[in-house]
């Protein structure tokens, strides 16, 4: 198989928490794991294929909620605890908003729900469940929530 | 420029990935069953010593492949050096020495030109200096830590490098975290290369001023960033900045580059920001005379403002200088704190410089220094190039003697370096973050100290590990074109 390489300047973020979103292959890999996490569930729990992708978005819901909105800080205690007060997702890139992998990360939780309805005929409960889950993440990722702490919450 | 095969990008995030879930789901475990320990009475109301998760990226990352790192050595630091053993019970969380040492090749002490074993001209004189000014001056450069040795120091590493006057510190890193806030404070610019080094980030975070970086060894990236921010002004009053200082070191310690200094000086030069040249690894290493990376690309060391270096690398010693004008140097000693209150360099140590400076030179009346400059610049062409063939991505310069050979995945770093261990081939490998987190990689650091066959057998050893651990990412030559290779080289 041929190899292809891949080549980029080095991403200039100083903030090695969020670097190596920066790289290549990042986009791909994401996709990929949700792909293999629904073969995963779909074959382990022998479930339909609509609440297989169910699971897998509110799963998904859950996870990235925690660690990309909840979770604050880095994981490694070189930075001295300059972003003890900002979780990963107001990190990304300094907080610049509306940039490429922002857009990407706002845009698959919206296509896993779309996916996730569809297989599902758009029955309850699984409906619900999954309207909640993506209705938070977006609003959580808006530009306008940038340090925003709703009631102290996450403060 | 940063080239990785794309399916090994997707297999590192992946595997970090993994990592990462395992590391959570281990903590989960421990917070729920370490719930009855946690409330014990001593330490009720305290603050947690660390915050959230600081310590995840030690305890669940690091203390996994701990053996691969910090190995104790029973020897100096020569081309061959005796690694203690270590076993662990517990799965590497603690590691017990053994009493038996292992002969190992060294491929990953700073000894570039073979000063760090005893060498013939230097350690009778540096024996002498122990005997006669003892291990310790006891005292700070001001009150009584200044000898005839400290002077003499000054004076030859100011006409070594080509300044008119140096200062001489007892370590690398202080020297510079100490200056930089001492040369620049709130209201200046500190503009530093995006890969420079820790010990410079600390000093640019230190000294209050505005710390902007520019894409790594980009002089047209470093004139963008230089009109950009010349025009906008300091931060919120839009004033003209007080000072500009661009920070480039002279070879990078993890990538083997040499920096591009002098278009990074014409571009200093063209927009009048002073410039701080940090030599750590290049400084009696590169070069015609070993007088670093200034004499190896042709600048002037009048063009660059300040020159910093460290003894540990190319000299076998400790501490740091920083050479300059008269009036700089002059500044720097009655302001500097690593000058006032920190204690002076021990004597023998300083007497080890001197010696080495001189065999470099030639002024102890032999060219071993020339012969050694010699050395370290063919085996390090004669190694990189080699492992080039070999189909090893290997990074830097050619005539750099730091090139890291790149191993991506996580699992192929305790891979690699306890297989290289096992044919005792010692060598030192890097991972995040001191790295960014794709590019994990193996760093070696040729010396003049290693005979051609000490060389061949690394490369031996370096070849069938990276075979078995699969880090032969681009496509070898085929063999008859290495055999004339060999042929030419002899």
């Amino acid at each position: 198989m041929a190899k292809l390489y891949a080549q980029t300047a080095p991403p200039m973020d100083m903030n090695k928490n969020t670097e190596w979103f920066l790289y290549p292959g990042v986009w791909t890999i994401y996709v990929l794991i949700l792909l293999l996490s629904w073969l995963l569930v779909f074959s382990v729990f022998g479930c339909t294929p609509g609440m297989a992708w169910t699971l897998v978005n509110l799963f998904h819901f859950a996870v990235t909620y925690y660690f990309f909105h909840w979770k604050k800080g880095t994981p490694f205690a070189e930075d001295q605890g300059i972003y003890n007060n900002l979780t990963w997702w107001e990190q990304m890139e300094n907080g610049k908003q509306l940039t490429r992998n922002r857009k990407f990360l706002t845009v698959v939780p919206v296509v896993l729900y779309l996916i996730a309805s569809h297989t599902t005929d758009y029955q309850h409960p699984m409906l619900f469940l999954n309207t909640i889950a993506v209705a938070i993440l977006e609003v959580a990722k808006f530009p306008n929530m940038h340090k925003v702490r709703i009631f102290g919450i996450n403060g | 420029m940063v080239r990785l095969p794309y399916l090994t990008a997707l297999t590192t995030l992946f595997s970090y990935g993994l990592l990462f879930v395992f590391g959570q789901l281990r903590d989960f475990f421990r917070k729920i069953i370490d719930w009855s320990k946690s409330t014990s009475k001593g330490l009720k109301g305290y603050a947690p010593i660390c915050l959230g998760l600081e310590d995840f990226y030690t305890r669940r990352l690091y203390l996994r492949i701990q053996d691969c790192f910090s190995r104790p050595i029973a020897s100096a630091p020569d081309a061959w050096i005796d690694v203690v053993e270590r076993y662990s019970n517990d799965n590497n969380k603690t590691l017990h020495r053994t009493s038996n040492t292992t002969k190992c090749l060294n491929l990953g002490s700073y000894n570039y030109l073979g000063f760090a074993a005893a060498d013939e001209y230097c350690t009778p004189r540096v024996i002498e200096s122990l005997k006669k000014y003892s291990s310790s001056t006891c005292s700070i450069r001001v009150d009584g830590g200044t000898t005839d040795l400290h002077n003499e120091l000054e004076e030859l590493v100011a006409r070594f490098v080509g300044k008119p006057a140096a200062i001489t510190f007892g370590m690398g890193y202080v020297t510079n975290s100490a200056i930089i806030p001492i040369l620049i404070g709130k209201g200046g610019l500190i503009i530093s290369d995006s890969l420079n080094h820790n010990s410079i980030v600390n000093g640019a975070r230190g000294s209050g001023a505005a710390v902007r970086v520019f894409q790594h060894n980009n002089p047209s990236h470093l004139e963008e960033v230089l009109r950009e921010l010349i025009a906008e002004g300091q931060p919120r009053t839009h004033r003209p900045w007080k000072k500009i200082i661009v920070i480039v070191e002279g070879i990078y310690s993890m990538e083997g580059e040499l920096c591009q200094l002098p278009e990074i000086i014409s571009v200093c030069k063209k927009y009048k920001a002073y410039t701080y040249l940090d030599e750590a690894h290049s400084i009696g290493a590169v070069g015609k005379t070993g007088r670093g990376v200034c004499e190896l690309l042709g600048v002037d060391p009048a063009d660059v403002d300040i020159m910093m270096g460290t003894f540990t690398k190319s000299f076998g010693s400790c501490g740091g200088y920083i050479a300059a004008s008269k009036e700089i140097i002059q500044y720097l000693k009655y302001s500097c704190p690593a000058h006032l209150y920190a204690t002076s360099m021990s004597p023998p140590a300083v007497q080890q410089v001197i010696s080495a400076i001189k065999v470099i030179l030639g002024e102890d009346g032999s060219s071993r220094g020339a012969q050694k400059l010699a050395h370290i610049r063919e085996n390090s062409n004669f190694f990189r190039s080699e492992l080039q063939k070999m189909g090893f991505e290997v990074l830097g310069d050619s005539d750099s003697p730091v090139m890291p050979i790149m191993l991506y995945n996580p699992a192929k770093i305790p891979a690699f370096s306890r297989e290289c261990l096992k044919q005792n081939v010692a060598i030192v490998t890097v991972a995040f973050p001191a790295t960014p987190l794709l590019l994990a990689r193996a760093r070696i650091c040729i010396s003049a100290a290693h005979s051609k066959e000490d060389l061949i057998k690394g490369l031996e050893v370096i070849s069938k590990v990276g075979d078995l651990v699969g880090i032969k990412y681009f496509p070898a030559e085929p063999p008859n074109h290495q055999g004339q290779g060999h042929k030419k080289l002899e």
